[in-house]
């Protein structure tokens, strides 16, 4: 029996030993915090050749073939393989990239680019008018199975070889968003070499002419790049043109939000986005952390109103429900207001964003319910507005999984519309695909989009096209704003299009078609050995400029 | 013979095992909301021909019963599929992910059964004393703590406070400690009950009595003879929690960015990628059969009683 005697004091010592780490564990973050003060920030020194930075990102991407992807996540990637033809600069402008010049026809119907004379992709195929062709066409082309970028390469019809650096794109229509889709990484430029040799599986299998060439991608694991050399082509977007100063970079796919942001406290990678905003504040007065944020550009995220049916095309009953919504109340208790609050259909930093509607209207609670009162809905006696015998009911869908802790907002909402009287049911569903755009069988339904050109308004404020099988958002159908999203499309000088946006947003917000809810940051934590990492336009990361500091 | 003859109908109930579930995933597979074509298409652009074209392609325009055969004659000539999102074959992706899944799953299994033995003879020793009380109350955590939370909780740990084990990944061996800790706690927790139990009640009975009366040393008493009574109903427990040991791979898989088949089921369900979520799932049943007739056939070698009355 001794034997046993021995095992309980080990245990007791075991037990003890537990309740010891668990309780330094609690003391060490107590350091953490009060060791902030001392944290100096060393964004001024000089860069670094050498190095592997390892990224961590949330999602796995679809396919390394930017003409076939559809994701985001995939973007962030493609920036170290792929180039463009164009980029967008801070302030909206156009700029030279892979095309050192281009014109514009009289009618707007075409474009001739004169093309860098002096690039290779990796494969060492060389970069000349054919290859931009042959991408264009390729994305034209069924068989591709082309993603976003069918719809970003809109209304593109075919391309002349004028001769060996020029190349003239003609269009269907004129398009003044068409220069600046050029400039997105799901319009760059694939060695067309390496897309006919690997067909379907060039998205395993990706070269382009970026400052990075592809390694490897092992499937739930990482992906590969390592510097490309021979590169000095780089864009008006970042500092260094020529060769990146990393070695490699490592992307790593890492979807639990705990383990991504545990593998940066812990050191184990060096950079790690999309950080919870829960997390956010407590990575910033870490010592080691810094934390770096681009709003993203393009349309905010956005709860529409279904107005295909009553009550909901009734603007006075959705104008009481968007100065019912307490978007304040959201942002803080939700994102401990780490994210902007949106008051235009489209984000800050968009062409013709109108700065005149933020806080143009209130939260104002007394201001709906009289709106309701006025459109001829009477309180009932369990609390909810009724009109003829029908109760005030709003069906709010939302999408499974809880991107961005969207089904949250759902749900405040739902508690902020009992003081008006509306009856909110939510739906979570995962199949929105169906119930939104084939059955439109909802009352208000959240979306936002990555975009650089306030043309992304047409798809979802234009009464949709008929031979479209899928039902538009909203269903909005405005014969005045029809016109000058139109208008928008074609119009080429910037001032004008600013005045037409700037009309456009101001319809959308007076009729309510929407309620505009916030514009998504794209976080990142990295620690702070690293520095010079950048964002373009659109809010994607850029490594030419990234450097490890010793 | 008899041995044989047994083994044989066992085998052929596993078979048909197999091939229910496969009726059973085809069945729920087909009756999930949603379509499939649409989620393919780019619903922005797709005109209803495309639609329509793409629903022939993939036969997805045919009754149920002629998929169903479809799919089931392909498959027994070894054609598992595409995956529609990525065009690569099911059966290439199952077994390049499938090795990682089988170590995790298989080192769970061995942590579990090594730490739930341990704690459960330990605990039937000091049955009702304090050492008996705080291993059940171990064991009450370990069934009922979600693996997502004791692995994020291992994490935080293991991984950001002390660092002393990598948190992602599958390279190496380190990197199998916390995920294979984090799923092998629910398993222990259910063998220290069972094995505590039975051995609580085989203590009692008149054999131990007997032995202890001959003079026989505690020691042999205990692992000799009541132990090895108190594993059977563990081992059972053992087989029957395969299943959930594969399902929770699922989670830890994702919780710990490791390569292996949960996760690519688990991203499958994201997308619809019914061909893969078909072999996947296919793929498990045929290791949870196999190790629920391994554990049947491994009754007779723990226990002579079972190995005569065949």
């Amino acid at each position: 029996m001794m034997g046993f005697k021995r095992s309980k004091s080990i245990f007791f010592t075991l037990f003890t030993a537990l309740i010891l780490v668990v309780s330094g564990c609690s003391q060490s973050s107590g350091t953490n915090q009060g060791a902030q003060t001392s944290a100096t920030d060393n964004t001024s020194s000089n860069p670094v050749s050498g190095g592997e930075l390892s990224y961590a990102l949330a999602t796995s991407p679809d396919t390394l073939d930017p003409h076939r992807s559809g994701l985001a996540v995939s973007v962030r990637v493609f920036r170290t393989i792929f180039d463009s033809l164009v980029v967008q600069d801070a302030d909206n402008n156009i700029q030279p990239w892979l095309a050192k010049e281009w014109a514009v026809s009289e009618d707007g119907k075409s474009y001739t680019f004169k093309l860098r004379d002096d690039v290779k992709f990796h494969d060492g195929t060389p970069f000349n008018a054919e290859a931009v062709k042959y991408n264009f066409d390729r994305i034209l082309n069924p068989e591709t199975k082309a993603g976003n970028s069918t719809a970003l390469l809109d209304p593109y019809e075919s391309s002349e070889v004028v001769d060996e650096f020029t190349v003239k794109l003609n269009l269907s229509t004129p398009s003044s968003s068409f220069l600046g889709n050029l400039s997105q990484a799901m319009l760059g430029i694939v060695s067309p070499t390496a897309a006919e040799k690997y067909g379907d599986q060039f998205g395993k299998n990706p070269i382009g002419t970026g400052p990075f060439k592809f390694v490897s991608w092992t499937e739930n694991a990482d992906i590969q790049v390592e510097k490309n050399s021979e590169y000095n082509w780089g864009p008006t977007s970042v500092e260094n043109k020529e060769q990146a100063y990393l070695d490699k970079v490592t992307f790593k796919i890492i979807p639990e939000e705990a383990t991504r942001v545990g593998s940066v406290q812990s050191g184990q990678v060096l950079a790690a986005e999309t950080i919870p905003p829960q997390n956010i504040v407590s990575l910033e007065n870490d010592p080691n952390t810094q934390i770096l944020k681009v709003n993203t550009l393009g349309l905010p995220y956005t709860l529409f109103f279904n107005q295909r049916e009553e009550p909901w095309n009734n603007v006075d009953v959705r104008r009481a429900v968007l100065q019912a919504v307490d978007v304040d109340a959201i942002l803080k208790t939700l994102y401990f207001d780490t994210y902007e609050r949106a008051w235009s259909p489209i984000t800050p930093g968009i062409l013709g964003y109108d700065e005149k509607l933020e806080n143009s209207w209130k939260y104002d609670v007394d201001a709906a319910n009289k709106l309701l009162d006025g459109a001829g809905y009477t309180i009932g006696a369990d609390g909810v507005r009724e009109k003829e015998g029908k109760k005030l009911t709003l069906n709010y869908v939302d999408v499974s999984p809880n991107r961005e802790k969207r089904n949250d907002i759902a749900a405040i909402i739902q508690q902020q519309l009992k003081k008006i009287g509306v009856d909110v049911e939510v739906n979570i569903t995962q199949d929105y695909l169906t119930v939104i755009y084939q059955n439109a069988d909802y009352d208000l339904y959240g979306n936002s989009q990555v975009n650089s050109d306030p043309n992304a308004l047409r798809s979802l404020y234009h009464t949709p096209p008929e031979n479209i099988t899928r039902k538009g958002l909203g269903g909005t159908s405005n014969l005045e704003l029809d016109e000058l999203l139109e208008k928008g499309t074609v119009e080429s000088d910037p001032a004008k299009r600013e005045e037409i946006y700037k009309e456009v947003q101001k319809i959308i917000i007076d009729q309510a078609y929407v309620i505009p809810i916030y514009v998504f940051p794209y976080t990142v934590a990295a620690s702070k050995k690293v520095d010079g990492i950048k964002f373009d336009a659109l809010g994607y990361p850029l490594f030419n400029d990234a450097f490890i500091k010793q | 013979m008899v041995l044989v003859s047994k083994t044989l109908q066992k085998l052929i109930n596993a078979l048909l095992s197999i091939f229910g579930s496969l009726v059973l995933v085809f069945c729920i597979i087909y009756m999930l909301p949603g379509d499939p074509v649409l989620s393919m298409l780019d619903p922005n652009t797709a005109t209803p021909e495309a639609i329509e074209n793409l629903r022939k392609e993939l036969g997805l325009d045919q009754p149920f019963y002629v998929q169903f055969a479809d799919y089931f004659k392909n498959l027994l000539q070894g054609d598992f599929g595409q995956s529609r999102i990525t065009s690569e074959p099911v059966l290439q992706k199952i077994i390049v992910h499938l090795p990682a899944t089988l170590l995790l799953t298989l080192t769970s299994m061995v942590l579990s059964v090594v730490i739930g033995v341990t704690f459960g003879v330990i605990s039937a020793i000091y049955h009702n004393k304090w050492v008996d009380v705080i291993i059940r109350i171990i064991a009450l955590f370990g069934i009922s703590m979600p693996t997502f939370w004791s692995g994020i909780l291992l994490i935080l740990l293991f991984g950001v406070q002390l660092n002393w084990l990598p948190i992602m990944g599958s390279e190496g061996w380190k990197t199998l400690i916390m995920p294979s800790l984090a799923l092998g706690l629910v398993g222990a927790g259910f063998i220290i009950r069972m094995v505590r139990n039975s051995m609580v009640e085989v203590m009692d009975e008149q054999f131990i009595l007997t032995l202890r009366a001959k003079g026989i040393s505690e020691r042999i008493v205990m692992f000799r003879h009541a132990l090895r009574n108190a594993l059977i109903p563990a081992i059972t427990v053992m087989g029957l929690h395969i299943g959930e040991l594969l399902a929770g791979t699922v989670v830890i898989e994702t919780v710990f960015s490791r390569q292996g088949i949960g996760r690519v089921i688990g991203d499958a369900i994201m997308v619809k990628d019914m061909p893969v979520i078909q072999g996947v799932i296919l793929f498990s049943a045929i290791v949870y059969v196999t190790v629920n007739v391994l554990v049947d056939l491994s009754y007779s070698l723990v226990d002579p009683r079972i190995r005569r009355a065949h």
